[in-house]
């Protein structure tokens, strides 16, 4: 009964994640597609960097399952600091983007690789994976529509192992819309498709940042 | 006979009287086939319109076979089209409505005209979802005969022959910019472009991706209701929040930076080559579109005259190494003008370079002044119609 | 040979060129709207209001009730639902309606509101919702795209947002 339990739970968890991935596409697309063109080409390269992306975001999905659980099903609706960690989150999001287009993480470079930073002062640092962690995870905890109702739905499991498991058939419905991110790998890095990748990071930090900031603005008068 | 330009670099080499009529020959009928309609239509204002237009449109086309140029006599047109379009537009607002702002009424009940620079923002929308993202109407009213069928069906029309030259022979919002970069004699900020150009001009790129993406993510025309520098001059949804206070000053401060100041301080257009996602969504026809300006090397000094001149800065050294344009290029002709040497020739794909380069001149020539006769032509003669309604001793 | 079959083609291609210039204000541009009048593409629902459900006659006029509009994805609007009166010529001084929203037969909001003498001056109205499922708006005009009371044509379109509850969000 309780395996007949579990299954029907994950067949859930796998179908909201392919029903909704369109949206977690809309949500994490501009942020994954600059991201993905400023790696060098290569597909065994890009295919580590999605799949550690890809690996962080599930790491915030989980770690959203375990706090969604912990607190239960009082959190989407009840809990009043929902809109100050969706601002700030969005904020956090929005830092990251600029920070990356301007160049962060810098490492040790080397003279083959041409720069692809918007402002180039030294020499041109090689791609760095922990910017596909710190994204992915960023992305992974950041509350849209379809998170939130995986989360109402994982609260209400039985134990934290069924809600860790239903988030894990969320994602894994949802990354199957990532996917077609590989052909990026085909692309070709010239200098000027890294640039406008860094630029167009640059435009949607400010939106996340003007929607950030509009949250905990609208949160801090209104209450 | 040769005279000396004071506008341009070098001296012109006028053509035969003859050769050049013959040559306008063709022009003149088209734009007797365009206007004629217009005489069936009541009203002296609208026939006076329609004459005035036929002979501009002509007259210049002709100064353009007689003089062997092209980017200046093009100018007269693309700066009348620009600062005529927003006065008629504005004028039928004030008439109809008394105001420039778009309640949100208007907006619900589809009277919205549409506009060609939202077009890379619907697609994604429209295929996906068979939903258009505009406040407008699919087809034809009597309130708004600028329907979404119309405009698209003649901005693909347009496409079609014109490629990237639209930003040359359609777009009604172009020649504002390029009026404002013609007035100061001396250029300035000549540093400024020379260092940031090359990434600047990849911009647009970078707008029309976010424009992309955006339109489809939030199911709202982004660059509408965020980016468009021309709401300053045409209509703009009214001020009733905070939001739309704050999109009314990013539209304002677009167009006093990027429409008037930068103009004229770079004599460049600065909105065009430097902000335009529709722009660079043209730019894609630059790569299948028969008419090009190319570079021949034998006869190129590298002086970057042709550089200096170009409006959008569509040139690069290694470009000209290369002996072509830049993809944003817009066949202006300022380069092939400018050029002392003739080494910018135009040139049509599959041919020779610099072999019969006036041919390929005047192929494409045709079809695009019949176009900015037949659309940017017909706009004018509605604003001349408009500025004579309004004479105030009538 | 190559060069001059290219050659051929080139000059074709432009010969194409100058014919399509041609074709575009008789024919071409006629075609091209008629392609995309038929492709099947409809207005996004904030702004056209969505499809209709059902009309209710009334004395002189009649009220269309429209399908809850429900964002997409993203899409920054509330969920609302759109009335239409019409038509806003044969509708008397003062409205007070109660109508039906969701075709269950009860009451879900009453619409009130007093039309200009001037068909050009602002409308404005009130919607008190009889029921948990809708928004109610005090002395609204046209607040935003899921909130408002406003004279279009001849119709006055009434937007009523649905409460976070019901939307689901």
């Amino acid at each position: 009964m309780a395996a007949l339990s579990l299954s029907a739970s994950a067949g859930e968890a796998l179908v909201l994640g392919l029903a909704t991935g369109p949206v977690c596409l809309a949500s994490c697309g501009p942020v994954v597609l600059p991201w993905m063109l400023v790696q060098p080409q290569g597909m065994r390269l890009h295919t580590r960097q999605l799949f550690l992306f890809l690996a962080a975001r599930l790491a915030g999905y989980l770690v959203f399952a375990t706090a969604v659980w912990l607190v239960g099903s009082s959190i989407p609706h009840a809990w009043t600091g929902r809109s100050w960690l969706f601002g700030g989150i969005e904020v956090l999001l929005a830092a990251g983007l600029v920070a990356y287009a301007a160049g962060w993480p810098r490492r040790r470079s080397t003279p083959a690789q041409p720069s692809s930073r918007l402002v180039q002062i030294g020499e041109a640092p090689r791609p760095l994976l922990s910017g596909a962690l710190a994204l992915g995870f960023l992305t992974g905890i950041n509350l849209c529509p379809p998170f939130l109702v995986a989360g109402i739905r994982a609260a209400q499991l039985p134990h934290l192992s069924a809600s860790l498991l239903f988030f894990l058939f969320f994602f894994a419905g949802t990354a199957v819309w990532f996917l077609p991110f590989l052909s990026l790998g085909f692309v070709r890095r010239t200098p000027a498709v890294v640039t406008v990748a860094r630029m167009v990071a640059v435009l949607l930090a400010c939106w996340y940042m003007f929607s950030g900031v509009s949250i905990l603005i609208e949160r801090a008068i209104y209450g | 006979m040769a005279s000396r330009s004071s506008t341009l670099a070098r001296p012109v080499a006028f053509r035969s009287v003859g050769r050049s009529i013959l040559l306008t020959l063709p022009i003149a009928l088209w734009s007797l086939l365009m206007f004629t309609p217009s005489f069936q239509h009541a009203g002296r204002d609208t026939h006076i319109g329609a004459v005035v237009v036929m002979l501009f449109m002509t007259g210049l086309f002709f100064l353009m076979m007689r003089t062997g140029e092209t980017y200046r006599w093009r100018r007269i047109f693309f700066v009348a089209l620009g600062f005529l379009f927003p006065f008629g537009f504005i004028a039928a607002l004030v008439a109809e409505r008394g105001t420039m702002s778009i309640p949100i009424s208007r907006m619900v009940s589809g009277d919205t005209p549409f506009c060609f620079m939202v077009t890379p923002g619907i697609i994604l929308p429209a295929a996906f979802a068979h939903t258009i993202i505009f406040p407008g109407s699919i087809l034809p009213t009597a309130s708004n005969p600028h329907s979404i069928a119309i405009m698209i069906g003649l901005w693909f029309a347009l496409t079609l022959v014109l490629g990237k030259a639209w930003c040359s022979y359609a777009c009604f919002f172009g020649g504002i910019e390029e009026g404002f970069a013609a007035i100061a004699k001396r250029r300035r900020l000549h540093r400024f472009i020379v260092r940031f150009g090359p990434r600047l001009r990849l911009v647009p790129w970078a707008i029309l991706v976010f424009v992309v993406l955006g339109s489809a993510a939030l199911f709202e025309p982004v660059y509408c209701m965020w980016l468009c520098p021309f709401k300053a001059v045409t209509e703009f949804p009214a001020v009733r929040n905070v939001e739309t206070a704050i999109q009314m000053g990013i539209f304002v401060a677009l167009f006093v930076g990027l429409v008037v100041v930068l103009p004229f301080l770079t004599k460049k257009r600065t909105q065009c080559g430097f902000f335009c996602p529709f722009g660079a969504f043209q730019s894609l026809f630059n790569k299948i579109h028969l008419f090009e300006i190319r570079f021949n090397r034998e006869k190129c000094v590298d002086c970057t005259l042709c550089q200096t001149s170009c409006p959008t800065v569509a040139l690069s050294a290694e470009s000209i190494r290369e002996g072509k344009t830049l993809l944003n290029c817009m066949k202006c002709g300022a380069c092939v003008d400018a050029c002392k040497k003739d080494a910018a020739v135009w040139h049509l794909k599959g041919t020779p370079v610099a072999v019969k380069p006036e041919r390929a001149r005047l192929l494409f020539l045709y079809g695009a002044w019949a176009m900015a006769t037949m659309f940017g032509g017909s706009i004018l003669a509605n604003s001349v119609a408009t500025m004579l309604h309004w004479l105030p001793w009538k | 040979m190559r060069a001059r079959i290219l050659a051929i083609l080139a000059y074709t291609g432009a010969g194409l060129i100058l014919a399509v210039a041609v074709c575009v204000p008789f024919v071409l541009m006629g075609v091209f709207s008629n392609v995309v009048a038929h492709a099947g593409l409809h207005i996004d629902a904030t702004y056209s209001g969505g499809t209709i459900a059902r009309t209710i006659e009334r004395n002189g006029y009649r009220i269309i009730v429209y399908q809850p509009v429900q964002p997409r994805l993203f899409e920054r609007v509330e969920p609302f639902v759109q009335l239409a009166f019409e038509p806003a010529d044969s509708l008397p001084a003062r409205v007070s309606d109660e109508v039906d929203l969701d075709g269950d037969g009860q009451p879900d909001v009453r619409v009130s509101f007093t039309m200009p003498a001037d068909p050009g001056a602002k409308l404005r109205g009130n919607v008190t919702a009889l029921n948990q499922k809708y928004v109610s708006l005090a002395n609204v005009a046209d607040e935003s795209f899921s909130r408002m009371v406003v004279r279009t044509g001849n119709k006055i379109v009434v937007r009523v947002p649905l409460s976070s509850e019901v939307a689901g969000r």
